[in-house]
């Protein structure tokens, strides 16, 4: 039997599960009830099956390091985190307003420019970002639509508000696992996601299939839609072949691909077929060697052109790296105000840019206090965590900073919500953020209910990012 | 279909096909090692399916738990079963979302299965056969299931091809190296037991009793193996397999390189078909032998340049 009595909540935390001591939240009593009915031992089976699931369905990624490849799976946490319906209406409007507003922000940046010219946004930031490309000026993207898929971070703070810690615009990762997760608890649980009326997420692949039709610019009713991966050794590899099987969309490698007379073709067994759609998951910088990165081998050589022209659609767009930089963030509250004369629902978490010397000089003072970022790393590398470090690794650090300021952002520490999850026969709480995955297309936006719950395993840890030590969960959203 | 994943689904074919050749043939050498009053050489199995470097074949030829060992789990040896299915498992990987989701997870747990410790025990301190049958178990479950899952078209016609191609050079190989060591030892031309085991690893064991009732000898076997068309090892039987699978390929986009290698399978085809044990022997059997390994080869090649864009 599941012991509630050894759940220590954590100070100045909220809980997904827990009001206070033992006061549950109404959203957990089912699941806390049915698994008061299960024996530690069963739960423990549960556990080892969700291993051995993941593990014969190859749903794994290989660590190269010692020549020979070590097979490895997600951590994956057997409890599922669950979001109350009025959470969830709140959480979809905020993020459809706010990736509206980065839409226009996109279009603005890379045309007429009107919130710089507005002094909006200092000109100076958008420069110096390095995804910022200037290939992408004047060039027209389909329905002007720039962020198809978006991967937008929540978290919580220790009243439960929700902040956006991140957008994540280019290639964000993790669907498969949200649509993954589901089914393992489908196995592990039976019965339990009816009886708690829990949505459904298997839409995402016909959504986004669809999406990515509309937006072929030759007029056909068939077009060619390919997933451009960078291959078999990528860690995401997993994610791509399965959305490529259930989209029934080609896989495709760059080196599948040429480009003729300014258009897309890819290498078949009949002779070269022409591509209409591009779901790619391969950097801004490996897309085009004639362009970016000229070693790249992942890319191919003339796709800029037959971009530009027109032939071809690139999901997601080029470029849009400089709406998700770290320093941009904190402009976005006003974008939503500049484009759509909205306040923004979803709040940011407070930002200081060090290219400001009076933000610079405060953050210095309170190093303790802040999570100081570079602006254009992500999965967590690069991160100092100043209620964590030692005098020295702060000096250390400053002294990275000082090199370039406009590379790093610091945050006040949040507190991250914490979550009940099965640990050593017991519920334990451990911190987890949530990533809903927006699809973007020419009829608007939709998310599909849930998302990748991402959870720090080791204890007291804040970071949860798979590759530090992060695992995930599956994510419940509850019909009302 | 995109050329790199053509390419991919014949190679996955081509070596779970191998694995299953050495897996039937380890068994039998295997069993019968432990049957035998004269020292048991391995020296023919390895030259077979690794080609190994003598000094290594020395090594162990006549240690047949390290024989077994080196074949199933070695690195350094290409042909591994732990190799092969690696490859395999790594072609099918890259084309996952082509072939039948069951049939991805049957070939990732055939690799599972080649990696278990427990298989590595039962080679080394308990009973080799045990091992040997658990993944022979696999690659049974692979046929099966790509049987009645995989759709019936193009996918499916390149994996035969592969599967197909594999066969008829591992069966050619096999007589070849058979028939090498008879003109090393004359005396084998008579034994029994010899020429039964060759049948036995290539599971035509029973179909030769049925078919030939004066005993075992050189001839029939090289008859069976060759040009029987009920026996789904045999020479014929894959180069027909080859020519019905390819001429589905047939598409008015490339006609050109279909009708050249349409060509060259049908020639072969016809070449075994028109083939008598005595007209072989008359050629001289290694030479014959020899000229139809290198015409599938050249099949290989072709395949390779026009419909894998590899040339």
């Amino acid at each position: 039997m599941i012991n509630l009595n050894n759940y220590q909540n954590v100070s100045n935390t909220w809980d997904e599960m827990y009001i206070s001591d033992d006061n549950l939240r109404t959203q957990y009593h089912k699941i806390i009830s049915y698994l008061g009915r299960e024996s530690i031992s069963d739960l423990n089976k549960k556990e080892e099956l969700a291993k051995r699931l993941f593990m014969s369905q190859g749903i794994t990624f290989t660590v190269y390091d010692s020549g020979e490849g070590i097979e490895k799976i997600f951590p994956f946490d057997i409890i599922p985190r669950v979001i109350t319906s009025s959470e969830w209406l709140f959480i979809e409007k905020g993020i459809k307003q706010r990736l509206r507003a980065l839409n226009l922000f996109l279009k603005d940046v890379y045309s007429n420019q009107f919130i710089i010219k507005d002094k909006v946004i200092p000109p100076a930031l958008i420069y110096s970002c390095p995804h910022f490309l200037r290939e992408m000026y004047q060039l027209n993207v389909p329905h002007d639509i720039y962020i198809h898929i978006a991967g937008i971070d929540l978290i919580r703070d220790y009243d439960g508000t929700f902040y956006v810690l991140e957008d994540n615009l280019r290639t964000p990762s993790g669907v498969s696992y949200m649509l993954e997760n589901r089914e393992i608890t489908k196995r592990l649980f039976p019965d339990l996601i009816p009886q708690c009326k829990v949505r459904s997420v298997t839409e995402y692949p016909s959504i986004l299939y669809k999406n990515l039709q509309a937006l072929s610019p030759r007029p056909v009713s068939n077009p060619t839609i390919v997933l451009l991966s960078p291959g078999m050794y990528n860690s995401a590899y997993y994610e791509h072949t399965t959305l490529a099987r259930l989209m029934g969309v080609e896989l495709v490698e760059g080196r599948d691909l040429v480009i003729r007379d300014q258009k897309v073709f890819m290498k078949t067994t009949t002779g070269l077929q022409q591509v209409d759609v591009i779901y790619r998951r391969v950097d801004d910088d490996y897309i085009d060697p004639l362009v970016f990165n000229p070693n790249s081998v992942l890319g191919v050589a003339g796709l800029m052109s037959a971009y530009r022209k027109g032939n071809v659609a690139i999901i997601n767009a080029v470029g849009n790296g400089v709406a998700d930089d770290k320093a941009v963030y904190s402009y976005v509250p006003d974008m939503i105000r500049y484009y759509l004369n909205e306040e923004p629902l979803l709040k940011n978490v407070p930002t200081f840019s060090l290219g400001n010397p009076d933000e610079k000089e405060y953050v210095f003072e309170n190093m303790h206090k802040m999570v100081i970022k570079k602006t254009n790393e992500s999965g967590g590398y690069g991160m100092l965590m100043g209620h964590a470090a030692s005098e020295q690794e702060i000096e250390a650090y400053k002294k990275e900073i000082l090199k370039d300021p406009r590379n790093f952002i610091a945050q006040p520490t949040i507190s991250l919500s914490t979550a009940p999850c099965y640990m050593d026969g017991i519920l334990q709480p451990r911190r987890v953020d949530l990533r809903p995955y927006a699809l973007y297309g020419p009829e608007g936006i939709s998310i599909v209910p849930g998302g990748l719950t991402r959870v720090a395993l080791k204890e007291g840890s804040l970071v949860v990012n798979s590759s530090q030590g992060g695992g995930s969960k599956d994510t419940w959203v509850l019909s009302s | 279909m995109l050329s790199r994943v053509a390419s991919s689904l014949y190679w996955l074919s081509r070596y779970v096909e191998r694995s299953d050749g050495i897996l039937r043939m380890l068994k039998i050498n295997y069993a019968s090692s432990q049957d035998t009053i004269h020292e048991f050489t391995w020296d023919p199995v390895i030259r077979i399916s690794s080609g190994g470097d003598e000094e290594e074949i020395s090594a162990m030829k006549n240690d047949s738990r390290a024989v077994v060992e080196y074949l199933l789990f070695d690195r350094e040896n290409p042909n591994s079963i732990l190799n092969i299915i690696t490859l395999a498992r790594e072609n099918a990987r890259s084309v996952q979302e082509h072939i039948a989701k069951d049939l991805w997870q049957c070939l990732n747990e055939y690799y599972h299965t080649v990696k278990d410790p427990k298989l590595l025990w039962h080679v080394q301190k308990g009973d080799p056969i045990t091992a040997l049958d658990i993944l022979i178990k696999q690659v049974m479950l692979y046929y099966g299931t790509a049987e009645s899952t995989m759709e019936r078209g193009e996918i499916r016609s390149f994996m035969n091809i592969g599967k197909y191609l594999e066969r008829s050079i591992q069966s050619v190989d096999i007589l070849d190296i058979k028939f090498i060591s008879i003109s090393n030892n004359p005396d084998l031309l008579t034994d029994t037991s010899y020429w039964k085991h060759l049948l036995l690893s290539l599971g035509g064991y029973e179909l030769y009793l049925k078919s030939y009732r004066e005993g075992f000898g050189a001839e029939n076997v090289l008859e069976l193996v060759m040009l029987n068309h009920d026996f789904p090892r045999s020479a014929i039987y894959s180069v027909n397999n080859i020519q019905r699978y390819f001429e589905r390929l047939k598409s008015e986009k490339n006609l050109e390189h279909y009708s050249s290698l349409s060509f060259n399978i049908g020639r072969l085809n016809s070449n075994i078909t028109y083939s008598s044990v005595y007209s072989m022997k008359e050629e001289g059997l290694h030479n014959y032998l020899v000229k139809v390994r290198s015409e599938l080869f050249g099949i290989g090649n072709l395949l390779n340049e026009y419909y894998f864009a590899n040339s």
